[in-house]
């Protein structure tokens, strides 16, 4: 059994409860070693630094020739700092930049051996999110832990410090402390309720701009431009008044926390000049004080360094949650050369969401003819398609392909074996030409356009701007024409089964015949195909007629439009 | 990247800031309160130190201390203050950044608009107003500690100023390669963002393809470019840490190392104190938040603001003014004697094409090439043909939305595109558009002046939409596009059009999500409405059936001509025709075709294969394809009667 992910180790459950985020800081284990022990050391540097001082201080106003060789410490210390600060910033820096590229490599990794199911399970938006932005928040936890103790020191440290020059001054700063820490906190709270009126009249604005960008033709044809301009933007004036008040609300806050580090710290010197006053501390011992009381204030740092170590955690639960779905798994079998594509599905059931999709499917496709399915929305078309060409598997029941089961080939084999073409390709790739040529092997550019031919995309293409080499997200394409890009993209491989999931809804009937007349002369292959139109059913050799996840009928389209009720599948 | 870019963003900025002269003097003022707080927090201390604590005089002490306290209390109104001051110049950029991005979106249908309405701007306003607080505080804070080292001593600022000076120049002088470091990992950074959003939503499609090898490889190519430009971001941060040092650090040292000679020369205890409190409280962090915040906020800036306002381009420059004046003279009336444009076409051909061709791009093969057509006053004209082969290209050209490569087109003797023609025609796209506004807003946005009401309901019974004007409480109420079904928004776009003075009518699959019914009613009441041209980019064959010509289009062979006429002159117009059959469906109880059971020609879903067969007419029992010869809408969006429709449309609208 073989799973895409082998290089990481299939994670299994122990895997999956291990968080990703202790994986992370494993991973760079000796950076984070590195950096937090340069992080402590900075932070005693920083704590030692105005001791230092303070007797420097003390020595050259007493004309002390050791003066001069403390300042030498102080010069010391200084370098000292800037080096390991350097280092804290290089090394910090690539570290988060490294965990965040190992955890997006091996969550793609996942995503792409876990298969459609994990955009089932989380939605393409979300899982991109997941990927993008909590990544590079998860990529920050190993730099976070690893200066989570130099953070805690260096406040603690000042507390401490500012004990020893004298009791009475550390207690003045923990009197003055906890109205810091109230006021601060005031401050996220204030400003919510116009934040949130200011992301209302933004939404309007954006919804205005939504519509008009959707109807960007009637709007150029009807040259009413700046008509549609100034009523998209009739909500600015709200969203400017709302957005002063933020401002406002924001100084408000930011005033009382400006005044108040600063009036802790005068109060530690006053408590210090009092002191100094009756001969119980040197000037230089004042001078330590005031600069410790301002180390000790910085334990907001510490609030905001803990609050990201929360955020980086949340967002590695986040990325834990894609691992703990389990790769899809291969097996290691090929198809007897001999095979001509004969497909079959064995007492298939499939469910949804608490709901029996497809309930006990038998079908065979034989090799070289086509199979089209029927059905009315929701009897499980689709799901069947999905079975058929493994990017589902079954709950119960088995799928073969020249007699072997899908689940026991090889991925390659397998993919190769089989091609899809969908109602709503994704047309991924630079251009038009990779889109087409998407997969392993990848085609020739001749068998690129010779498929683009047979689907009727060949004619479209060459108009596009650079023809070929025209970027996707450039090309101006309808749903036919997407539809038709995907069509030849199945076209472009010689397989084994061809899969149709309503690949010919947005065609015009005109085309559309031209195509399924080519697809049924090709008599290489088993052809699935999932229809709507009688036209489609009616040029297939067999049609399944699905009725609530259960096959209702099998037979020539001529024979089941005896049935009334087929017939109603088609009004 | 570019250096003219680069230059542009900053001198843009000065004329910003200097057109609001004002609210920068005003933030200067507030600003001046900071200074002094930053001031009088070393030369209280210093005095405090010299003439109170060190004299013995407590309550000297306390009392300079108090009146350092009191300055931090002014100092903190002031940054209050700031703050609005900071808005006077941030939500007017912010505005603009909204206007420009509108503007841009609805004229040039960028999508991306979006996002940056949401994000960019947003991203814009928080940078702005940081990098306007940050050097704002340094440049204040700055003056206060030097003012106040020279009050204490001049000596001491020589000793402090040098360093802090070189400090800057180092910070600044870097600034640059910073400054495109940073933009480097933006880039890479959305670059990444962009294809994970590509990868994401095509997990299925890479799956069938068993494309996962190339995917991660492609992927990870990104990771990595966004890794390496994370890393390089990362090693200049040193040169932050080094203009930090040499600026902040250094005084400190050397202000320990003359103070042997400040000493000697008159300066106090109390002032060399005074003096390291101005260096380690007030100038290290400023110029902590200056480097900080100038290396980060300003590249940002620069970045989003290059992409939300590129230089050279007219801020809010109008190029189309609103419909206004009278209502256009209809074709047939003589041509107003404007002069200036000789009409070469009589004002008898409401719409006149020679030799037009058009190709996307310069590389494309053409998709309309020497097209002929003219189109008299009051005709009722059909357009068919398979889906991409350019019908909605013509009715651009026709529109003038799009611009022939060779050849000219005319409306009503009007040269298109031109100023004048545009009040000739009104263009429905398939995509109807309606905005959130009251429906008399919606209805009448053709219009220069609001339309009565009466004749409001009177353009709704034409079309078809009463019914619904009446649910939603007549012209007054409010609309809801995203409430309305695609049905119900084209009949609001019909009866628009219907209400507009413009003669030539082009129905661009205006009507595909009405059923046939509706689509009738509609088009017939566009054929009687007074001295109109209609031309019909045709959903159904009915609306090619009650057309008085119709134009087929089939790449390079084009007909024209009257129904029957074209039933024998183009196989094409007969396999379609065939195709989409109005033939009256199979009632309750049809008998299968004619012929043997099981033989597929025996119901043939297009009867005329054969392009030389000779059987126009068509045969009942053609199940499915109900009279469609053109799936419409985005991919998968298939309804219509006769197809099993996904999502309630089974048997259309």
């Amino acid at each position: 059994m073989t799973t895409l992910t082998e290089t990481g180790g299939a994670p299994g459950p122990a895997a999956v409860s291990a968080a990703l985020g202790r994986a992370a800081v494993r991973n760079s284990a000796p950076r984070c070693a590195v950096l937090a022990l340069v992080a402590v050391a900075a932070t005693g540097a920083n704590l030692a630094l105005p001791l230092v001082l303070g007797q420097a201080l003390d020595l050259l106003l007493a004309g002390d020739p050791e003066g001069s060789r403390r300042v030498l410490w102080c010069t010391g210390l200084v370098v000292a700092l800037a080096v390991l600060d350097a280092v804290e910033t290089v090394l910090g820096g690539t570290t988060d930049a490294r965990t965040t590229a190992w955890l997006r490599r091996r969550l793609v990794g996942h995503v792409l051996a876990v298969g459609p199911r994990a955009v089932g399970r989380f939605g393409p938006g979300d899982l991109v999110a997941r990927l993008v932005g909590n990544a590079a928040q998860a990529g920050t936890a190993p730099t976070t832990v690893a200066a989570l103790v130099a953070g805690l020191a260096g406040p603690v440290g000042a507390v401490v410090a500012l004990w020893l020059i004298s009791p009475w001054l550390a207690t003045v700063f923990l009197l003055g402390a906890p109205p810091l820490v109230l006021l601060l906190r005031a401050l996220a709270r204030d400003s919510a309720e116009c934040v949130t009126r200011y992301q209302r009249a933004q939404g309007r604005i954006a919804s205005g701009l939504a519509e008009a960008v959707a109807g960007f033709r009637t709007i150029a044809a009807a040259g009413t431009a700046a008509r549609t301009v100034a009523r998209v933007l009739r909500p600015l004036p709200e969203l400017s008044r709302e957005g002063h008040r933020v401002w406002r609300v924001q100084g408000r806050a930011a005033a009382r926390a400006a005044a108040l580090a600063p009036l802790l710290q005068l109060g530690v010197v006053a408590g210090a000049g009092v002191l100094l006053s009756q001969q119980r501390l040197s000037v230089g011992e004042l001078l330590a004080a005031s600069r410790y009381a301002v180390l000790a204030a910085g334990v907001g740092v510490l609030v905001g360094q803990l609050s990201g170590l929360v955020r980086a955690r949340a967002a590695a639960r986040r990325l834990d949650e894609i691992l703990a779905e389990p790769p899809t798994t291969y097996g290691e079998r090929l198809l007897p050369p001999s095979g001509q594509g004969r497909l079959e599905l064995c007492g298939v059931s499939v469910g949804r969401g608490g709901r029996t999709v497809l309930d006990g499917v038998d079908l065979v496709v034989p090799a070289g003819t086509t199979l089209a399915v029927v059905g009315r929305s929701g009897a499980g078309k689709s799901l069947l398609a999905a079975v058929a060409g493994r990017l589902t598997d079954p709950d119960e029941g088995e799928v073969r392909l020249d007699g072997v089961p899908l689940r026991e080939l090889d991925r390659r084999e397998l993919r190769r074996a089989i091609a899809h073409a969908f109602e709503r390709p994704a047309l991924l790739g630079g251009s038009v030409e990779d889109t087409i040529a998407l997969g392993v092997p990848r085609p020739s550019p001749a068998r690129v356009r010779e498929a683009a031919r047979s689907a009727h995309a060949d004619a479209f293409v060459r108009r596009l701007p650079d023809g070929y080499a025209t970027p996707c997200a450039d090309a101006p394409l309808s749903g036919g024409e997407a539809q038709r890009l995907g069509l030849a993209r199945a076209f472009a491989r010689d397989c084994r089964l061809l899969v149709l999931d309503d690949a010919l809804s947005s065609l015009d009937t005109v085309t559309e015949h031209h195509i399924t007349d080519a697809l049924h002369h090709t008599t290489a292959a088993g052809r699935l195909i999932i229809a709507h139109r009688a036209a489609t059913a009616a040029s297939a050799d067999r049609v399944a007629w699905l009725d609530e996840g259960r096959v209702r009928a099998v037979g020539a389209h001529a024979e089941l439009w005896r049935v009334a009720g087929y017939r109603e599948l088609f009004r | 990247m570019n250096g003219n870019t680069e230059l542009g963003i900053p001198r843009r900025g000065l004329r910003f800031l200097r057109r609001r002269a004002r609210v920068v003097g005003r933030l200067g003022l507030w600003s001046v309160l900071e200074t002094g707080q930053t001031f009088l927090m070393g030369y209280a201390v210093a005095r405090a130190l010299d003439d109170g604590f060190l004299a013995g005089r407590a309550d000297v002490g306390l009392g300079w201390l108090g009146v350092g306290a009191v300055a931090v209390a002014v100092g903190a109104y002031g940054t209050g203050r700031v703050y609005g001051c900071v808005a006077a110049l941030v939500e007017p950029l912010r505005d603009r950044l909204v206007r420009g991005v509108v503007e841009r979106g609805v004229r040039e249908a960028d999508g991306g608009a979006l996002s940056g309405l949401t994000q960019q701007v947003e991203i814009a306003r928080d940078t702005f107003a940081g990098l306007v607080m940050v050097s704002r505080s340094f440049l204040f804070t700055a003056a206060g500690a030097l003012i106040g080292l020279f009050s204490l001593a001049p000596a001491l600022l020589l000793v402090v100023a040098l360093p802090l000076v070189v400090g800057v120049g180092l910070f600044l002088a870097t600034l640059r390669p910073l400054a495109r470091r940073q933009e480097a990992f933006l880039v890479a950074d959305e670059a990444l963002a962009d294809r994970l959003g590509t990868v994401c939503p095509a997990l299925r499609d890479i799956t069938a393809a068993g494309a996962e090898e190339p995917v991660a490889a492609d992927t990870g190519r990104s990771v990595d470019a966004e890794r390496r430009a994370a890393r390089s971001l990362a090693h200049w941060g040193v040169v932050r840490v080094a203009s930090l040092t040499v600026g902040g650090q250094l005084p400190v040292v050397l202000l320990l190392a003359t103070a042997p000679w400040l000493l000697d020369h008159g300066v106090t205890p109390g002032a060399l104190v005074g003096a390291l409190a101005y260096i380690t409280q007030s100038l290290l962090p400023a110029l902590q938040n200056l480097v900080h915040g100038l290396g980060t906020s300003g590249s940002r800036l620069a970045v989003v603001l290059r992409r939300l306002a590129p230089p050279g381009e007219p801020s809010t420059a109008d190029a189309t003014p609103p419909p206004s004046g009278p209502p256009p003279p209809p074709c047939d009336t003589a041509p107003t004697p404007s002069g200036a444009t000789s009409p070469p076409h009589p004002a008898a051909d409401a719409l006149a094409l020679s030799s037009v061709t058009f190709a996307y791009g310069s590389a494309g093969t053409p998709v309309i090439d020497g097209l002929d057509l003219r189109v008299p006053h009051g005709t009722h004209l059909a357009v068919v043909g398979p889906s991409g082969i350019g019908k909605s290209t013509l009715t651009g050209l026709v529109a003038g939305l799009l611009r022939p490569r060779q050849g000219t087109v005319h409306l009503c003797g009007q040269p298109v595109p031109g100023a004048t023609s545009r009040a000739h025609r009104v263009l429905i796209p398939q995509e109807a558009y309606v905005f959130r506004g009251s429906l008399a807003e919606n209805l009448g946005e053709l219009r220069p002046k609001p339309v009565p009401e009466a004749e409001l309901w009177a353009a709704a019974e034409a079309v078809g939409l009463t019914e619904l004007m009446v649910r939603l409480g007549g012209p007054a109420a409010e609309v809801d596009p995203g409430a309305l079904s695609a049905g119900e928004r084209q009949l609001v776009a019909l009866a628009r059009a219907y209400l507009s003075y413009a003669p030539v009518v082009i129905l661009d699959e205006a009507t595909c999500h009405l059923d046939a019914e509706a689509e009738e009613r509609a088009e017939l009441a566009f054929a009687r409405r007074p001295g109109t041209t209609l031309v019909v980019v045709a959903h159904r064959v009915s609306s090619a059936r009650r057309a008085d010509r119709v134009l087929v289009m089939d790449g390079r062979c084009v007909a024209y001509g009257e129904h029957d006429e074209l039933v024998t002159r183009s196989p094409l117009y007969r396999d379609l025709a065939g195709a989409w059959s109005p033939a009256p469906r199979p009632d309750r109880s049809p008998l299968p075709a004619p012929g043997p059971p099981g033989s597929r020609a025996s119901e043939p879903a297009l009867p005329l294969r054969d392009p030389d067969g000779v059987d126009p007419v068509a045969r009942p029992g053609l199940a499915g394809d109900g009279g469609h010869v053109v799936a419409h809408g985005a991919v998968g969006k298939v309804q219509a009667a006769g197809d099993l429709g996904d999502g309630g449309t089974l048997g259309g609208q």
